[in-house]
């Protein structure tokens, strides 16, 4: 089964899940990187020309350049999250492999490692390593042990109408109880059609045929949202 | 269209996440695409090389224009692999749709959606007014990642193109006398050839990735409209229910079946716990072997060969040695005598500074132990929840546990000597027990003493203590007497 979701099983039996991503929304967030580390450099130049640029104005623009080029990944992934600015933008997240939070030692050597997914120009290294392993690391990620994930905000609706709950004839295992909430909740997203035919399939639990089953359908799936 | 068979996980997906599905599919897939679309391109691209022999930029272009034709059949294989259709190369290329290329070939081709139309002109085979309105039902909210994926997957076919062309003119050789550019800083014919098989092979490499994920995200629009997951899901429950009204039938005879064998097995079940020694310890054996207790882990890491982890010898190092041969062989001493002495007498000072370090390092316990040996340690008042403090002890201890002993306390009789014991210990003997250790470590720390008998003695009085306190076994009251007497000669004595 081909997916992006990565589980860890932590003590006790509990899953952790994420989705990993893959290189085209990573190659938007590090395009918005590189834009701001544009700017601040630019605005740097700027600043450094009272003090004379080939002087101490030059040097202090260099070592400044070099703070902000190794620096400004680490720094925003160890205390922003694990999220740079871009990597906000496109809702992604970098993380160990274990679903801990990044440190320090970890983020500089994801960090560091850059210099060789860079070879020959502009990432081909990266993009290669990146492909050829199904969690999407490139070379500094499986150095450092770590993951970029996507952090999904949901954002289902409310219950817009009045619905009677009610409870199932049969007990269900969880995953078919989210799926009749989630039939519920995509209701709007159907076609009546296809909420019939959906509905069908389950004629055996509702004992209702056509409108009948789809609305019993959605009561059960209220029941399961809390409403009583 | 078989859902159970659908070899991806069919749940609601962003659009960023659908094109990463769609990348892992081409991953997944990725040989069977990647020829697939090269010999759709090989037939018609040799010819044009052949035609443009003098100047193969040409045919690049064209065959760069004619792209949305190699992308049919990668996707018509991909989309029988998603239902785990089997199907040879060649039926396909037969089946290989060519209706509706020639828009695809002229306005669509500066489409920046192509990819994620396609499937609706390859797949549905929908034309015209029909292609229009599928498009605006499936477009919805994804047209700007459809573009993202347009855009980026442009960019890495570039970066593929320019990163193949750098390597190989990084790794051609100057003396082969290969030149790529002629003296006016063109490139030669020769260049062009090598610029344009690059670009080809970047373009075959990128095609998979960049129509598998517009595909996915084809399919990721379907499965939101079509809810393809709940459909799945309500299919395995539907099942799940037929299956197990088929088997209540069977499960309640088993039922049945089952109350009997608890009724009579009872007895058994009593009989099993009462273990008599022998077989409690060969259980525990059998528990031990067991897969819970221990596990087998393969680890793999670099070291260096020869290297042995279990020398550890504290010997000269060799190295200086064969350093020292080296210099008498090589620069002698007579020389520049001096020099050299001044030389060793460094190097000397050195390895012995070296050597302390790693002295001082090797034996770091030990000597923190030295350190922390001088500052007075509090004795422990309470061992085991035993109380043994020298106030709570009564004047006659043997003579007070043989009286608890003949009244039956057997385990008062014994924890008070077991404690009236450790309480000697610390006080007269000064042992250094503390509240963390467990009755075997503090025999061990008796027997570290060195005092044979008495650490005999409480060896055989700890055994005791342990197998009453926590086997629950009775010892014989001579044992218990024997004991008392060797309380008197061993501990007692100390204390006159």
């Amino acid at each position: 089964m081909l997916d992006t979701g990565y589980r860890v099983e932590i003590p006790g039996g509990i899953n952790l899940d994420a989705q990993v991503v893959g290189p085209i929304p990573r190659c938007f967030a590090f395009a918005i990187d590189l834009a701001i580390r544009g700017i601040i450099f630019f605005v740097l130049l700027i600043a450094s020309i009272p003090f004379g640029p080939t002087g101490l104005g030059g040097g202090f623009l260099l070592i400044f350049l070099f703070a902000v080029e190794w620096l400004y990944p680490v720094l925003f992934e160890v205390y922003w999250r694990g999220q740079t600015p871009g990597k906000k933008a496109l809702g992604i997240s970098v993380i160990n492999d274990d679903l801990t939070p990044v440190t320090l030692g970890v983020s500089l050597v994801r960090n560091l490692l850059r210099s060789i997914d860079f070879i020959p120009l502009f990432y081909l290294v990266g993009l290669v390593t990146m492909l050829s392993n199904r969690r999407f690391q490139r070379l500094g990620d499986l150095a450092a042990g770590t993951l970029v994930i996507s952090v999904r905000e949901s954002n289902r609706p409310a219950l817009q109408r009045d619905i009677v709950p009610l409870a199932p004839s049969t007990p269900l295992l969880r995953t078919e109880q989210t799926s009749i909430i989630e039939f519920l909740q995509r209701s709007q997203q159907l076609s009546e059609p296809r909420q019939r035919e959906l509905a069908a399939i389950l004629e055996g639990i509702t004992h209702e045929k056509g409108d009948d089953g789809v609305e019993q359908l959605h009561r059960i799936g209220a029941w399961f949202l809390g409403v009583r | 269209m078989n859902l159970d068979k659908l070899q991806v996980d069919a749940c609601i997906r962003s659009g960023w996440q659908a094109l990463d599905l769609g990348f892992l599919m081409a991953r997944a897939w990725f040989r069977s695409l990647y020829f697939a679309g090269l010999l759709a391109m090989t037939p018609l691209s040799a010819v044009l090389l052949l035609v443009f022999w003098e100047s193969p930029f040409w045919a690049l272009a064209i065959i760069w224009w004619l792209k949305p034709m190699w992308e049919r059949l990668p996707l018509f294989i991909a989309s029988r692999k998603l239902f785990d259709e089997k199907s040879d190369l060649w039926s396909s290329f037969k089946a290989f749709p060519l209706k509706d290329v020639l828009p695809w070939l002229l306005w669509r081709r500066f489409s920046m959606q192509r990819a994620f139309d396609n499937p609706v002109t390859v797949l549905e085979e929908l034309k015209g007014v029909q292609r229009r309105q599928r498009l605006r039902v499936l477009h919805g909210k994804y047209s700007d990642v459809a573009l993202g994926n347009q855009f980026v997957c442009f960019c890495f076919e570039l970066l593929v193109w320019f990163g193949i062309s750098l390597a190989i003119s990084f790794f051609t050789p100057d003396a082969l006398g290969i030149k790529v550019n002629d003296s006016h800083g063109d490139l030669t014919v020769l260049g062009e050839w090598m610029f344009s098989l690059s670009a080809l092979a970047a373009m075959t490499l990128v095609l998979p990735f960049h129509s598998m994920a517009g595909f996915a995200l084809y399919l990721n629009r379907r499965i939101e409209l079509e809810a393809w997951d709940i459909e799945i899901s309500f299919h395995n429950l539907a099942n799940r229910k037929r299956a197990a009204a088929a088997r209540s039938v069977g499960l309640l005879a088993s039922s049945v079946f089952a109350v009997i064998v608890c009724l009579t097995a009872s007895d058994g079940v009593d009989a099993a716990t009462d273990h008599s020694r022998e077989s409690a310890s060969e259980m525990i054996e059998d528990v031990l072997q067991g897969e819970d207790f221990g596990q087998e882990k393969t680890l793999r890491k670099w070291r260096f060969r020869d290297w042995n982890e279990a020398v550890e010898e504290d010997t000269f190092p060799e190295w200086i040695i064969e350093f020292i041969e080296w210099w008498e062989t090589n620069i002698g001493w007579s020389t520049d005598f001096s020099g050299t002495a001044a030389l060793l007498k460094v190097i000397l000072v050195l390895a012995f500074a070296g050597l302390l370090i790693y002295l001082l390092y090797r034996y770091r316990g030990p000597l923190s132990r030295l350190g922390r040996a001088g500052s007075t340690e509090q004795p422990p008042e309470v061992l085991f929840g035993l109380d043994v403090t020298p106030q709570s002890l009564p004047p006659d201890v043997p003579a007070q546990v043989m009286r608890l002993w003949g009244e039956g306390a057997y385990r008062e009789a014994l924890s008070l000597l077991y404690r009236a014991s450790l309480s000697r210990l610390i006080d007269r003997h000064e042992l250094a027990f503390r509240a963390s250790h467990t009755e075997a470590e503090c025999a061990a720390l008796v027997k570290a003493r060195g005092i044979e008998s008495l650490s005999d003695y409480f060896w055989q009085l700890t055994v005791v203590w342990r197998q009453l306190a926590y086997g629950h076994q009775v010892p014989a009251g001579e044992i218990v007497q024997d004991l008392c007497r060797g309380w008197t000669t061993e501990l007692s004595d100390v204390a006159e």
